[in-house]
């Protein structure tokens, strides 16, 4: 005990007993690492220490780790720099140059007017196109909403976003369903069918699971050039 | 796949910056899914909530797509991209008013737990872990859980060294006084933490 308490009034002890924590995640450099293997052949404190240690790291690494998949939230990372790059491509209204005549309001008035034109023309422009867009197509997508099927696709399924890869295979695996296309930003995946188990089948197995939010056969394509 | 991928990570790396510092969208995309499982592990430990663990590292990349070109090769790029999300998370988490910081460990001075077996242990450790302060239990979750080196976190934290070593004394402290089965007895603070 006497040896303990001359360690612990000492400074090596307390450089030591700070470098356990990195001791026990093995990132110390050689020659500390020998210091601390030196110290604590001697000190029962830096021992007891360096036990807590390895117990809360053993801890923190026997929690279950989680696996996202990066798809989705890659494509509105997409989005938001395609807005951030289409604001920084505005053309930016020139500076005003000094007016160099006798009376120098009327230019400076003149330029502002002019820089007023174009904001309002940009403006005007801006509803034009979002108006047209909104004129041709609604704003929005259901997974239902008719859109060019991807080759081969008899199911589409949103999973949560919490499900792990390896959760994902196994479900398709179970349910004979590949992935033909997807995620769609709205997490939508398009599925086709990997054996001959019927469409409503795999509908079947996919819907036990409570980590498929969403699964629909894909209605069937209406024939072009039909009558009602 | 770009012919990058075959280089070492830390090559990889740096020349995926030097490309988004040039504008190659490719070249973020290719960052982005290389640290996407790392960082959304590290962060799902802090927030069960993906929607908040995607905001984080969204904006993380946000921040390297604007300033990849102001690297300057002072750290390694690994440590340079988790600095930025460790910032980011930091914002992020005291921003959240539901987050458990609003009531530490300091909160219950009596309280202490005596599990018996190693699971329960484990239990009451992420019980422990959520009531530290969030500077002291990054600290702890940089070394133990991403396994960084106490250079690597001063320079991913922008602390000082003895700063690190000093959180994560005060973070075992008090895991150790709320959680008695994680052994060893109380330690006085050493006079000289650098």
């Amino acid at each position: 005990m006497t040896h303990n308490r001359r360690f612990e009034n000492s400074a090596e002890h307390q450089e030591v007993c700070a470098l356990l924590p990195w001791y026990v995640n093995d990132t110390l450099a050689d020659t500390e690492r020998q210091k601390v293997d030196a110290h604590l052949g001697g000190c029962a404190v830096c021992r007891d220490d360096l036990a807590v240690h390895k117990r809360i790291l053993e801890g923190i690494n026997a929690q279950p780790a989680l696996d996202y998949m990066p798809v989705a939230s890659l494509k509105r990372l997409q989005a938001r720099l395609d807005v951030a790059q289409a604001q920084t491509a505005l053309p930016p209204i020139p500076p005003l140059e000094p007016s160099r005549s006798d009376a120098p309001w009327p230019g400076w008035m003149a330029a502002s007017i002019a820089a007023m034109a174009v904001a309002i023309g940009l403006l005007a422009a801006d509803r034009w196109v979002q108006f047209e867009v909104r004129a041709t197509k609604p704003n929005y997508q259901t997974v239902t909403t008719s859109i060019p099927r991807p080759q081969g696709e008899v199911i589409r399924a949103v999973f949560s976003p919490n499900i792990t890869l390896v959760e994902l295979q196994t479900i398709l695996d179970e349910a004979q369903l590949k992935i033909v296309s997807g995620p769609t930003e709205a997490g939508v995946y398009s599925l086709a069918s990997n054996s001959t188990l019927t469409v409503r089948s795999s509908l079947a197995l996919l819907r036990q699971h409570s980590t498929v939010r969403f699964a629909e056969e894909t209605l069937a394509e209406p024939e072009s050039g039909n009558s009602p | 796949m770009t012919p990058l991928a075959k280089n070492s990570p830390k090559e990889r790396d740096s020349a995926l910056l030097v490309a988004i510092a040039a504008g190659d969208r490719r070249a973020l995309e290719e960052l982005y899914l290389s640290y996407h499982r790392r960082l959304a592990r590290f962060l799902s430990r802090f927030t069960p909530r993906y929607e908040n663990i995607e905001e984080i590292i969204n904006d993380t990349f946000m921040v390297v797509w604007q300033n990849a070109k102001d690297f300057r090769n002072a750290s390694q790029v690994s440590t340079w991209v988790i600095g930025i999300a460790y910032r980011t998370a930091l914002k992020s988490f005291r921003r959240q008013k539901n987050h458990h910081l609003a009531r530490s460990l300091e909160d219950y001075p009596e309280q202490t737990v005596d599990p018996t077996s190693d699971a329960e242990v484990n239990d009451w450790l992420k019980h422990g872990l959520s009531r530290l302060p969030i500077e002291q239990r990054l600290t702890l979750e940089l070394a133990y859980h991403m396994g960084h080196s106490l250079e690597e976190i001063a320079a991913i934290t922008d602390c000082p060294v003895g700063t690190v070593k000093a959180r994560m004394f005060h973070a075992r402290e008090k895991l150790r006084q709320y959680l008695p089965a994680l052994g060893g007895g109380p330690s006085e603070l050493p006079a000289r933490i650098g």
